[in-house]
Order: structure tokens, then C-alpha cells, then sequence
């Protein structure tokens, strides 16, 4: 198959817990329970941490350099113990470098936790959704900071609702394509700089930057603002990517799909994505045969392939043997209009 | 390929003329031009892209072509972000 040029495949190394908890208190509910300290200790994985064995006294392959969770069943072991062991069992844990901790279901920290939080400088942050929804929650908003991320080079468009990534050389017409269909009526999700993240298995995200959003450069024109032009209904800040047409000049040595049975698809990080290479030659309307190859993507996805049915249609006559080429319908034998 | 870091010196940093001029000499050469900062690659040759990096004073960029005139596309651009721009 087909390998997409992914040289520039990024992922954050780490966030720290400052931009962790001024992008999450918010989303999460989340307060800080101890004093603001290590504000600046890193998190470097996107994986949530339950300390219960920790906690036990099993420390080997403890994963401490995750985001350890408390729950019901931490906080209802630690008020077992007795201060004195409380505090053993504690000191043991924030011994290693934990980059925060999460008190979950309103929970209410023990002295011991909080104590040992300023002293190590480990904060500890309370939150008054249940263990698993936090876990939820936190884990998807770790998993978007930390998923892995390419910048393309070209114009991501939503027609008809099919994310559309139109690709090709500088100066093959890209912008102009995309230009084009938000004039009818579809909108334009990025130009030029295109972001794709990785979103969980089998999905890629395509957006802008936050710079340049939907600012566009057209050659002979210069920079335009599609939003400001356009208005609010020929934008939009995210879009699914689920096809990838390539624009090329015509080569005569090149061939090209002219059934459509065999599904042709590129390999954008590691997720299949289906591909179209257009020839641009003259009186070609690539916008129009854009919208086209939304609407036979949204065909396949619902059931109805035209390649398919008409190879069927074909080999139910040669099965038949039938010779003569009918017309497609006969009623209308005296309507001579 | 070849591939060679730049650093930007003029004061206003790589600003739309810059990145215009930029953009402008790329598109003579048939070579693909790419610059990446921070593990962000973009295109050289549109000026969108050029403009995203939004390099300020001292940033360090990689200036990267592939194809059969890129020694002579990399002198000339290198030479330009050597010269500040001609904005020195």
C-alpha cells in the first residue's frame, strides 16, 4: 500500500502539571487541595495510576511516574490504618517522584496526604466525580495532549460532510479547489497548514493552527480571510479526515481508476485511509467531481456501491447468454415526445 | 536531501515580508522545500506556512531540499536568513 510521507510525526514529550491543571480544573472540577507546589513537575505519560498495591507496600513496578489516582477503595484502606502507619504507608509513596495525585468522590484528604504533599512538593488535586469517570475523563484529555500529530501540506475541506483532504504539489490549484467549494456552500476546515492528531485507533482529526484558522493565501490575490468573507457557515475548527485526493497534472503514463472496484487507500500514521489521484487536464471541474467522490464515499458507507452492482447487473447477463442490447424501458413506446 | 540550520538575527523576526520574499525565491527552484521548527515541518513554498512558524529573534529553523537544484536553493535562501533579511 500506498505510504504517506509522514516525516514530521510529533508527540508532546510531556505537559506540565501547571498546564494540566489550568486546561483541567475547569473540564474536571478539579481544586487543589494542597499548596501550590510542583506546579512545574512533569507529566510524561497519558496513562491514569490506581496506587492501591503501592499503597499495600508492593512497590516494585509501581508506575509512579504516572498520575496516581485515589479513589473510594485507597482513601477506605488508608482510614484503616493509624495515623502513625497512615503516615508510613504515605511516606513510602511520595518517596518516589509522583507528578500529582487525584483525590476522587469528594473525599476528603487526610492530614497525613497533605502534610507530605507540601513538604515533597507533590500537589493534590480533589475532584467530585466518581473514580472510574474521572479516570474517563482525565485519561481522554491526557490521551489528545500526548496523541501523535503530523502537519500536512494542503487544504482540509467538510463536503457534504466528508472530511476531504485535498493534496499535490505547490501551485497544482489546491487552495483554489477548496476556495471553490466553500463558494458552494462547503466549509473549509484548514488551508495550507494542516494538523492531523491521532484519535484513538483508526480515527485522524484534521484542523488548523491557531494562528492562521481559516486565513487563506490564493495566488494573484494574496491573503484572504474565508471566515470574515464567507461567514460563519463556510468554516468549521475540526474535521474527521476520511479521504485523500491527490491532484496531479495529467501524465500519460500514469494510469488511472476507471472502475472504482479496487478500493485504493494510502497509509496516513499507521490508519487506512482511502485515496483518489485526480488528473487535473482542462475542462475538468475538479470541484464538482470533488463533491462527486463525497457523495459515492457516502454511497459505500451506506450500503451501496455502483462498481459493485454493476459488475453484478454485467455478470447476470452473461450468465444468461442473452445477446440483444435492451433499451432501459419500454412503457413509454407511444409517447413520441 | 540536504538539510541546514538557520537562525533568525533581524530584530521584527521572520515577518510577512520575510516570509513573502522567502516563499518567492523557493517557488524558482524545482526542488521541495521544507522548514521545520519545534518537529513542525511546513511548506516552504506557501506563505501560510511560512507565517505559522511565527519565528521570533534568535528561533533556530532546519531548511530542508530534495530535488535536482537544491545546492543552489539552499545557498540562496541561507544566505538570505544570513543576511537578517537584508533588515540589518
Amino acid at each position: 500500500m500506498k505510504q504517506f510521507k509522514n516525516q514530521n510525526l510529533a508527540r508532546k514529550e510531556n505537559i506540565s502539571v501547571e498546564f494540566f491543571y489550568h486546561n483541567a480544573k475547569e473540564r474536571f472540577n478539579l481544586k487543589l487541595l494542597s499548596d501550590q507546589v510542583g506546579f512545574d513537575r512533569l507529566i510524561i505519560e497519558q496513562n491514569l495510576h490506581r496506587p492501591g498495591l503501592a499503597l499495600a507496600g508492593f512497590v516494585e513496578l509501581f508506575s509512579f511516574s504516572r498520575v496516581q489516582v485515589f479513589g473510594n477503595t485507597e482513601m477506605k484502606y488508608l482510614q484503616k490504618l493509624s495515623s502513625k502507619q497512615r503516615a508510613e504507608v504515605l511516606t513510602r509513596l511520595f518517596d518516589f517522584e509522583i507528578p500529582c495525585i487525584i483525590i476522587t468522590d469528594k473525599n476528603k484528604p487526610f492530614p497525613e496526604i497533605l502534610n507530605l504533599a507540601n513538604e515533597k512538593k507533590i500537589p493534590v488535586f480533589g475532584s467530585h466525580y466518581p473514580t472510574t469517570k474521572l479516570i474517563y475523563l482525565v485519561g481522554d484529555f491526557l490521551d489528545d495532549q500526548f496523541a501523535p500529530r503530523m502537519s500536512v501540506h494542503g487544504s482540509f475541506v467538510d463536503v457534504y460532510g466528508v472530511g476531504m483532504l485535498f493534496m499535490g504539489k505547490s501551485g497544482v490549484g489546491k487552495s483554489e479547489v477548496a476556495l471553490d467549494l466553500v463558494e458552494r456552500g462547503h466549509r473549509l476546515v484548514a488551508d495550507d497548514v494542516v494538523i492531523l492528531t491521532k484519535k484513538g485507533e483508526g480515527i485522524l482529526l484534521g484542523s488548523g493552527t491557531d494562528m492562521i484558522k481559516h486565513f487563506m493565501e490564493v495566488r494573484g490575490i494574496g491573503i484572504i480571510d474565508v471566515r470574515s468573507m464567507f461567514g460563519i457557515r463556510a468554516i468549521r475548527f475540526q474535521k474527521r479526515l476520511e479521504v485523500v485526493i491527490e491532484l496531479e497534472i495529467w501524465d500519460d503514463g500514469q494510469e488511472y481508476t476507471r472502475t472504482g472496484l479496487e478500493d485504493s487507500s494510502v497509509d496516513v500514521c499507521g490508519i487506512d485511509i482511502p485515496h483518489v489521484k485526480l488528473p487535473i487536464i482542462p475542462g475538468k471541474n475538479i470541484t464538482v467531481i470533488s463533491e462527486v467522490i463525497a457523495l459515492n464515499y457516502l454511497l459505500k458507507h451506506y450500503g451501496y456501491d455502483p462498481a459493485k452492482v454493476l459488475q453484478k447487473r454485467l455478470l447476470n447477463k452473461i450468465d444468461r447468454n442473452s445477446q440483444n442490447m435492451d433499451r432501459v424501458i419500454d412503457y413509454f413506446e407511444h409517447d413520441f415526445e | 536531501m540536504i538539510e541546514e540550520e538557520v537562525k533568525i538575527i533581524n530584530d521584527s523576526g521572520l515577518h510577512t515580508r520575510p516570509a513573502a520574499t522567502i516563499v518567492k525565491l523557493a517557488s524558482r527552484y524545482k526542488s521541495d522545500f521544507f522548514i521545520i521548527k519545534d518537529g513542525l515541518s511546513i511548506n516552504g513554498k506557501s506563505i501560510i506556512g511560512v507565517m505559522t512558524l511565527a519565528a521570533a529573534k534568535g528561533s533556530k529553523l532546519i531548511l530542508r531540499f530534495d530535488g535536482v537544484d537544491e545546492q543552489e536553493a539552499l545557498k540562496e535562501i541561507k544566505s538570505y536568513f544570513e543576511r537578517g533579511f537584508d533588515e540589518l
